[in-house]
């Protein structure tokens, strides 16, 4: 893991109102890396995710993915067509699947190829099969997303953002919205992309995922990292009391 | 709705001993259904035979009114025209509304807000006098300036003005409804559109629009059918439509109570038919992206 970080986050701050979210954050993410963000519910790991694709606006920072860097000047709002690049080097797959519920499974991972690479339906249409593929849904191309089981759901996602080709993929608590036993197809899809070389950043509490998969487990609490460093560390010998506390109550 | 689906083949369980009785349950619901239809009908029939009695004890003649009916009734083509152009120009001018409401850029904003407000809070017969009457006026004075064009444009003719006093009217009232079916589409579906790149204009077109529509248009349904009945103020310009019909015969023989019973009857009926096709339209959105 050398050369240049695929993700840089420097000094991100961001205030809803009075409350200060995310705290003077500041993150590189290597080529290949699996980074996973743990910590409660409102420590700002989704949050943060959010953040990296501009979903949420920060208050003041800078982040910079594969070389284009958006700066925010305090209180300002950055650059649409940069936000809009940098948008284009992240993959992001949300804790509720969001798909286009009026588009077959194919029809949803070749949007963004078609609508806004201006690709041809033609060209982009076997792109489109080779992501479902990879995710194992080449049988339900054709179906709309009503006729999907939930992890069917998230694998489309994740091949619509795959399809797209994505230098970083963000994965906001993508198997809580899951009925237990759809987790596991999803979670196997994403190791899959881990050891493919995908870059990713995931927000999770799927233990024995982030043992296997993460290279880095960073806690989160308030809006700032407590600590980080390989799963071994983090859930065997946690330094700091908060981790050790949050990992007792969790896993 | 929730009954019937358990009467789709395979939603049972063939297996189960009792299944008769699950289908006599099923057949005296619908029997009990029928009854209480075939009761409230009744009173309707009932209804309609006492004010019809009482009508003729008064001196009403049918003989008028059967006479008249064909003439008067011609003048649906022209309530029917009026509306469904109206209702045309209207949901156009409703989602530019909406999406005018809905932008960051202030003057869209202001201009969409300052137009509701206006349209809202002055009668639609007024909006149809400033536009068949006053807009002449102002054209006149184009006229006298040396500008004949603008004369012309601004001098419009009873069907003219009509629609565009209805569009303007029913656009007003539909932005809202277009608004609050675009804000109906969950916040993730903009998030999904946005994260893959696409722009603002690009999401609406195709991924908040293509949903929001099926929620609107049942609702364009409901305001057809008003407009079919807010149509008649439009006969104070002389269009040959319903309304304008039956009044002139209704002056002209004192015949007032025959002619508008006729004509309220023509729009009663036209509003039933209107209504049915409407259902039809609202079950088949209903059942979105099930095929």
């Amino acid at each position: 893991m050398n050369g240049e970080p695929v993700v840089r986050v420097e000094n991100l701050h961001l205030w809803f109102g009075m409350l200060h979210v995310i705290r003077n954050v500041s993150l590189e993410v290597a080529p290949q890396e699996v980074v996973v963000l743990i910590g409660r519910s409102g420590a700002g790991k989704s949050t943060l995710l959010r953040c990296l694709n501009f979903l949420e606006q920060p208050s003041s920072g800078s982040i910079t993915i594969d070389g284009l860097r958006v700066d925010i000047p305090m209180g300002q709002q950055p650059d649409s067509r940069r936000v809009r690049d940098l948008r284009l080097k992240t993959g992001m797959v949300f804790q509720e699947f969001n798909l286009f519920p009026h588009m077959t499974a194919l029809e949803n991972v070749i949007e963004g190829l078609v609508t806004v690479k201006g690709m041809s339906r033609d060209e982009a249409i076997p792109i489109g099969e080779i992501n479902l593929a990879r995710v194992g849904l080449s049988d339900k191309r054709d179906e709309h997303p009503i006729r999907l089981s939930g992890g069917q759901k998230q694998r489309v996602a994740i091949a619509r953002a795959l399809a797209m080709e994505p230098k970083v993929m963000l994965f906001d608590e993508p198997t809580s919205a899951l009925d237990p036993e759809l987790i596991g197809e999803v979670l196997s899809v994403m190791k899959q992309l881990a050891y493919e070389g995908m870059t990713m950043i995931v927000v999770s509490h799927e233990m024995s995922f982030t043992r296997e998969v993460a290279d880095r487990v960073i806690y989160m609490d308030q809006g700032e990292f407590i600590e980080e460093g390989p799963p071994d560390k983090i859930f065997g010998e946690a330094s700091d009391p908060r981790t050790r506390q949050f990992l007792e109550r969790v896993f | 709705m929730a009954v019937e689906t358990m009467t789709q083949p395979g939603a049972t369980d063939q297996a189960d001993p009792y299944l008769s009785m699950g289908q006599e349950l099923l057949a005296l619901d619908r029997q009990r259904r029928n009854i209480q239809r075939l009761k409230v009908s009744g009173v309707w029939v009932a209804l309609v035979i006492i004010l019809a009695g009482g009508l003729l004890q008064l001196r009403i003649e049918p003989g008028y009114i059967i006479e008249h009916a064909g003439i008067v009734l011609a003048g649906v083509e022209w309530t029917i025209l009026v509306s469904l152009v109206s209702i045309t120009f209207a949901t156009i001018i409703a989602l530019f509304g909406a999406l005018g409401r809905l932008s960051n850029n202030s003057i869209a904003q202001g201009i969409s807000g300052f137009y509701i407000s206006v349209i809202r809070g002055t009668p639609l017969l007024i909006q149809i006098y400033i536009i068949y009457l006053g807009l002449p006026q102002i054209g006149q004075a184009f006229g006298q300036l040396g500008i004949p064009l603008l004369s012309s444009l601004l001098t419009l003719s009873a069907f003219q003005s009509g629609v565009l006093a209805l569009s303007i009217n029913y656009g007003a009232y539909m932005t809202e409804i277009f608004r609050a079916g675009l804000q109906s589409i969950p916040h993730g579906q903009r998030e999904a559109a946005l994260a893959i790149g696409m722009t603002r204009g690009q999401m609406l077109r195709r991924v908040i629009l293509p949903q929001a529509i099926r929620v609107i248009i049942p609702d364009i349904g409901n305001q057809f059918i008003a407009m079919q009945k807010d149509s008649a103020l439009v006969s104070i310009m002389g269009l040959w439509e319903v309304t304008f019909r039956a009044s002139r015969f209704a002056r002209r023989d004192s015949k007032f109570m025959e002619m508008f019973i006729l004509a309220a009857a023509i729009y009663w009926v036209l509003t039933i038919i209107s209504s049915w096709l409407q259902e039809i339209l609202e079950r088949r959105m209903r059942h979105a992206y099930e095929r």
